[in-house]
């Protein structure tokens, strides 16, 4: 085993296996990079769909950090699955950005049959697979339930400026919301410059994640719209002159904001949920979330003080749906647009408006479904926390494009972080 | 010296343990909101949702790879300190530092890069995982086991061959009972590399392994998940605590 005898032909072996695998990989990596162009699902009516999808296994990626979002598709949306043939299989992922590294490994190396059938997916993570054919086109308007969904709904066509293009189909709506301790503060600010006021009157008890974190980032676009004088004001589409012309006032109130932060604005949460614990530790009086279905399940385990409120602002905020989307390198799109459509099936959309399952949005227009069930969206349990969906989304805008991201969360980076 | 060997003990003992005190404490809180000093609800809820998270599975595939891990990479690690040490290898330098290379390369840069090759290969997933994970430990395994062979004295190996033993009983008589503290050592090393991954067993793996560091990461990403994520971490804490104590104790029985 250790003997020197032994040791000598393993060594060639090594060697010559070493080179093997070295020219394996050079002929492997040297092929083509895939089309960029969305790979289009076969036409099939749909019940031939629901035949191909028969014991077929869907692996649905996930973020997994919101367990009421992990038991309702445990309990409710996989066994709804299980009764139409197909089994569901959740891969909890700490972020989306993980599925689709995964997605574009597996293009680039040609997959057909890969590990990802379907993901939860918005925004850039959308964007950025998209650009590199990662989803699968030309699928959702043969869901039987899309036809409860509005077709004017701008959040539905477009998610962040990319357009939908058939590409995803819509799963629940989200509002951008300030969140505050009315035990705090009695008497709430109504608009963003009111908060902006209110933060530099009370020190240290405001503060935002830092950009590129996925809710710092909207807080700064907010920040934008606002220091432009609305959102008519900010074309969706980025171009460099209108951000130049715009950008430097927003990092000015940024920066005139900072020493009335939390900590002297001298460092910054990294994540939302930092500030979220921030919030929850009473060190901050605010915190703010793209999904606020998730704060009444906070408040009621203690997480989150019992006078925690919304603060819904007058110019409105900014909103947005969440989607799935199946990459265009699964073996197992048929029965992947099955889930896809009972996930967007009335009574599924109704069982996660439930504010003790999950408290998500739903995605349907409620004037298109039969009177019952409109009449039990409109019966769901409001919650002293969580006003409705109307009121929430009241003079709602929609994302500005995925383009702005980049250059506003570096440009909050040199002007901001950097300018202590 | 003998006087502050207690002292330093201790002091090392509450360095490691203090840190587990408020995770332990949150595993077994239900409600525990700032600014009570102790939860102000005892309970199980943690543990209850780590369990329909899927995490006893979870457990069982961590240990799986993380003992699989440790079963290719702790004899190769032991080959390959073995014909450094006695000068087999041509180039030991630029062997040596093949070797190590694992240890200057990020995870994830690995785990992005060697992909694609590896669903080219169509490798299977599982496999894939296990190999680069070893690649991973293998430098831990042949550091500490080329520490172990320099001050290993082959003259026991002589006598024994003088005496007319086999070079088997040689082998599992004289040089693995020498050799086991450095064994097991590297093999604790291997195991935690294969205990603890997130990336590779995520990425390459295809989300065919969800291990307990994917579970814990997943959940750690969100708010007002302490308690789930406390109760994983201390039962992740358990199979390598476990381990140690075996092992010290073989150690402890054949060095003798």
């Amino acid at each position: 085993m250790f003997s020197r005898s032994h040791t000598r032909r393993p060594r060639k072996y090594a060697f010559a296996a070493l080179v093997v695998a070295a020219s394996v990989g050079l002929v492997l990596s040297s092929c083509a990079a895939p089309s960029s162009d969305a790979p289009v699902a076969e036409e099939l009516s749909w019940s031939e769909i629901e035949q191909q999808a028969q014991g077929k296994t869907v692996s649905l990626w996930m973020y997994g950090g919101d367990e009421q979002g992990n038991t309702y598709v445990d309990n409710v949306l996989t066994p709804a699955a299980a009764a139409a043939g197909v089994t569901l299989r959740r891969v909890p992922v700490e972020s989306t950005t993980d599925a689709v590294n995964r997605i574009l490994s597996e293009r680039q190396a040609g997959v057909t049959d890969g590990e990802v059938d379907l993901v939860w997916v918005n925004g850039a993570n959308f964007g950025t697979g998209q650009q590199a054919g990662a989803w699968l086109c030309n699928w959702t308007q043969h869901l039987p339930n899309m036809e409860y969904t509005d077709p004017e709904d701008p959040l539905l066509s477009s998610d962040f400026g990319t357009p939908v293009n058939n590409c995803e189909a819509p799963w629940h709506k989200a509002q951008f919301t300030l969140v505050y301790n009315s035990a705090a503060i009695a008497d709430p600010p109504r608009t963003l410059d009111e908060v902006f006021d209110w933060a530099e009157a009370n020190p240290g008890r405001f503060t935002y994640p830092a950009p590129p974190d996925f809710t710092g980032s909207v807080f700064v676009r907010e920040a934008l719209v606002n220091q432009s004088g609305g959102v008519d004001k900010v074309p969706a589409q980025f171009d460099q002159d209108t951000y130049d012309s715009l950008a430097p006032a927003v990092f000015d109130r940024l920066n005139a904001l900072a020493p009335s932060l939390w900590r002297g604005g001298t460092t910054y949460p990294q994540s939302s949920s930092e500030l979220d614990d921030l919030y929850a530790g009473g060190q901050v009086d605010m915190t703010m979330t793209y999904g606020p279905a998730t704060l009444p399940q906070l408040v009621a385990d203690g997480t989150y003080p019992p006078e925690t409120r919304i603060l819904t602002l007058d110019e409105g905020t900014v909103g947005n749906a969440s989607f799935l989307a199946i990459p265009s390198t699964s073996g197992e799109s048929a029965a992947a647009q099955v889930v896809a459509n009972i996930a967007l099936s009335p009574e599924q959309q109704l069982a996660k408006s439930e504010p003790d399952v999950w408290g998500q949005f739903t995605v349907l227009d409620t004037s298109r479904l039969t009177p019952e069930v409109r009449a039990q969206f409109e019966a769901l349990p409001a919650s002293p926390v969580l006003p409705p969906y109307e009121e929430l989304s009241a003079n709602a805008h929609p994302e500005l494009a995925a383009g702005w991201v980049t250059p506003l969360d570096e440009g909050w980076r040199r002007s901001v972080l950097a300018g202590q | 010296m003998t006087a502050t060997r207690p002292a330093g003990r201790l002091l090392l003992v509450v360095w490691f343990v203090l840190p587990l005190i408020p995770i332990a404490l949150w595993a077994v809180s239900n409600q525990w909101s700032f600014p009570a000093v102790l939860p102000q609800e005892w309970g199980v809820d943690g543990v209850r949702s780590a369990v329909a998270a899927g995490g006893t599975e979870a457990f069982m595939r961590s240990t799986g790879l993380a003992l699989t891990v440790a079963a290719i990479a702790t004899p190769l690690g032991a080959f390959a300190a073995r014909a450094l040490a006695r000068g087999d290898v041509h180039f030991p330098g630029v062997v040596a530092a093949i070797l190590f290379a694992p240890l200057a390369l990020p995870p994830f840069a690995v785990a992005l890069g060697l992909n694609v090759v590896i669903l080219r290969a169509r490798i299977p997933s599982t496999l894939a995982v296990i190999v680069l994970l070893s690649v991973a430990a293998i430098p831990y395994t042949t550091y500490l086991m080329r520490v172990a062979v320099g001050a290993y004295d082959s003259r026991y190996e002589e006598e024994a061959r003088m005496l007319g033993a086999s070079k088997s009983m040689v082998l599992w008589q004289i040089r693995i009972p020498l050799l086991a503290p450095a064994l097991s050592g590297s093999a604790l090393l291997a195991f935690l590399v294969g205990w603890s991954d997130y990336v590779i067993t995520l990425l390459v793996g295809g989300g065919r392994l969800v291990t307990v560091p994917i579970l814990v990461a997943s959940f750690a990403a969100g708010t007002g998940n302490d308690a789930v994520v406390a109760a994983l971490s201390i039962a992740a804490i358990v199979p390598p605590l476990v381990l140690i104590a075996l092992l010290s104790r073989l150690g402890r029985r054949t060095a003798r």
